[in-house]
């Protein structure tokens, strides 16, 4: 209680305590963070205290991928998977946006169809693989048909929570202007939901690129899941972490893709 | 390796005891024996169930894997001691980085006995292949890169000149799915598994293994590089144990010496753990007709061993560095075909 009364007298300057807790970018500290962990597996593995069979050297991972990348063999790897995560992505995403956007217009097709995508969400699509060779053959159809369901279910929910998470304002703005029904959809609810169905976007394709793995787990010679595979079961620990590296930066270039495409099309929101 | 860890030391204790030759005077030590649900891994079987094991001082649990490739994984990471099954590519990999080492022999083609069988698919089968000298280009099921069945398929095409394309599905069941439904052409497998699947119709039996590789070492006895380079008590007590085992399957299943009373309790024996959910009638008829010689006393063929190592090196499937010495440790059973 005295501090407070001295204070009062001397008129203390008061100094100013806002700010923080707010995200600033520091560019340097993601890449620090990965070399850092790169480095201690690096000194690890080549002193000793980390044995081989724990984990392989990185500079013998990075060794492996350039002799993929030489042999050629990275391309005969890479074609089919990316075939497969674009014809597989682009029929369960695309009809994961038809199929949600048409649950957000219509009440009916809402309730009929939610709860059918709810049962289908959890159904661990990689159980059904077996199914999918027998209906779809065991070269590329049950590849395809694999990721497009396992993004399919993901894409419909968030692209029907992002068309009814529309501003309702200026839907009724549009109403009092007068605009058709087909003008409101086109141009209010599908730029208003974007947002939305872009962040699902990033789930979903994220989620086919973890089941490219498990669709080339049958029947596939060539690609970048059945590669992992092939090194797991020889226990190559530098094969399996150069495939993961490859899947890995497949992650970062579709991320930075729709990045992208958020840019191009998200330009409206100023 | 040199610092004296506990494990280390109950092995100093074991060899000690086993130099005594009284081994089952020493606490009974727990061993956990890798093994598959197939009638190749009937040594192991016969050994806990007889005693055998408990005789030679080991307190032994089996556990069961679906593939030769995990039981290899589980080995290097010690959650299993021994286990028996087929040398593959993951196999030599982990030798090759000091985890494990083959010390025996099991389950070997011998001319004479029914032995592996070739089959193909219904649709494949009358398109044509009725012989293994047609399956070049045709698709030849395996459950990984490097395993058996990829070896077994490569050597009998290329007998004839000829080069499958190879299809990998991960699992047995899943291979019989593919080869069921023709997914695949072709596939080689054990008898017990073979016969009923061609007596089904759906399947054909087009040729041996045996033709094309006799004296075929299809599966090795092998231990942690840890217990085979340091702890001899514990590995030749469990080799003792097993080779009894192996001794009375030999005698009962495939010599057919011992009667057929002997006979019939081998196949209770191998009927809790191969085809358990089937009837005994019926299962014993699989167990019976799938009988396939394993090496008397674990013996191992050097030359089969050696035929596997130079094809999984000449196909780029382990690292070329690797030597028979490398994964072999031949100072516990006799040798073989050397």
């Amino acid at each position: 209680m005295a501090d407070t009364a001295a204070g009062m007298a001397a008129a203390v300057e008061v100094p100013f305590r806002g700010g923080g807790f707010a995200p600033r970018p520091k560019r340097w500290v993601g890449p620090a963070t990965f070399l850092a962990l790169i480095a201690l597996a690096e000194w690890g593995t080549w002193a000793g205290w980390i044995s081989p069979l724990t984990l392989p050297r990185p500079s013998a991972v990075v060794e492996t991928l350039i002799a993929l990348a030489r042999s050629g063999l990275m391309f005969d790897h890479l074609l089919p998977s990316l075939t497969r995560l674009a014809v597989g992505a682009a029929l369960g995403v695309g009809a994961g946006i038809a199929v949600g956007v048409l649950i957000g217009l219509f009440s009916h097709l809402r309730a009929a169809l939610v709860p059918l995508v709810a049962a289908l969400f959890p159904i661990p699509k990689i159980a059904l693989l077996p199914l999918f060779v027998i209906w779809f053959g065991i070269d590329e159809g049950s590849k395809y048909a694999l990721i497009a369901f396992g993004t399919f279910t993901p894409t419909v929910v968030a692209t029907f929570g992002a068309v009814d998470n529309v501003d309702r304002s200026l839907i009724r703005m549009g109403q009092s202007f007068g605009l058709s029904w087909w003008s409101i959809v086109r141009k209010i609810v599908l730029p208003g939901a974007m947002p939305g169905i872009l962040s699902g976007l990033r789930i979903s394709l994220a989620i086919a690129i973890i089941l490219l793995v498990a669709a080339e787990m049958l029947g596939a010679r060539y690609g970048i899941g059945a590669y992992i595979l092939e090194a797991g079961a020889l226990y190559d620990l530098e094969r399996l972490f150069a495939g993961v590296v490859i899947l890995s930066l497949l992650g970062v270039l579709t991320s930075a893709a729709i990045g992208a495409l958020e840019r191009r099309l998200l330009g409206w929101r100023g | 390796m040199s610092s004296l860890t506990r494990r280390g030391t109950l092995g100093l204790i074991g060899a000690a005891a086993a130099g005594l030759a009284a081994p089952a005077l020493a606490a009974r030590r727990r061993v956990v024996v890798g093994a598959m649900n197939l009638t190749s891994h009937a040594g192991s079987f016969i050994a806990l169930e007889r005693g055998y094991f408990a005789d030679a001082g080991l307190d032994a649990e089996l556990k069961f894997f679906q593939a030769a490739q995990p039981m290899a994984v589980a080995i290097a990471s010690r959650d299993a001691d021994f286990g028996v099954t087929a040398i593959s590519g993951g196999l030599l990999s982990l030798a090759q980085k000091g985890a494990v080492k083959v010390i025996g022999g099991a389950l070997s083609e011998e001319k004479g006995i029914d032995g592996q069988k070739i089959l193909a698919s219904d649709a494949a089968f009358k398109a044509g292949l009725t012989s293994p000298a047609g399956l070049d280009g045709k698709r030849f099921g395996i459950t990984t890169a490097g395993s058996s069945f990829h070896y077994m398929g490569a050597r009998i095409a290329a007998a004839h000149g000829g080069r499958p394309e190879f299809v990998p599905l991960q699992k047995v069941g899943a291979v019989i799915g593919a080869l069921k439904s023709g997914q695949i052409d072709a596939w080689s497998i054990v008898p017990h598994i073979a016969k009923p699947l061609a007596a089904s119709g759906a399947v054909h039996i087009i040729g041996n293994v045996a033709d094309y590789l006799p004296g075929y070492q299809v599966t090795t006895v092998f231990t942690s590089a840890a217990n085979a380079g340091g702890d001899r008590g514990l590995v030749e007590a469990f080799l003792q144990a097993f080779s009894r085992g192996v001794a009375d399957y030999n005698a009962a299943m495939v010599d057919r010496s011992a009667g057929e009373a002997a006979m019939q309790a081998v196949v209770d024996i191998i009927h809790k753990y191969v085809y358990a959910d089937q009837p005994r009638e019926k299962a014993a008829v699989s167990i019976i007709n799938g009988s396939m010689r394993l090496n008397e006393g674990a013996a191992i063929n050097l030359a089969s061993v050696r035929d596997q190592l130079e094809w999984f090196q000449s196909e780029g499937l382990v690292d070329a560095g690797i030597t028979l010495e490398t994964f072999l440790d031949t100072s516990y059973v006799k040798v073989i075909g050397a």
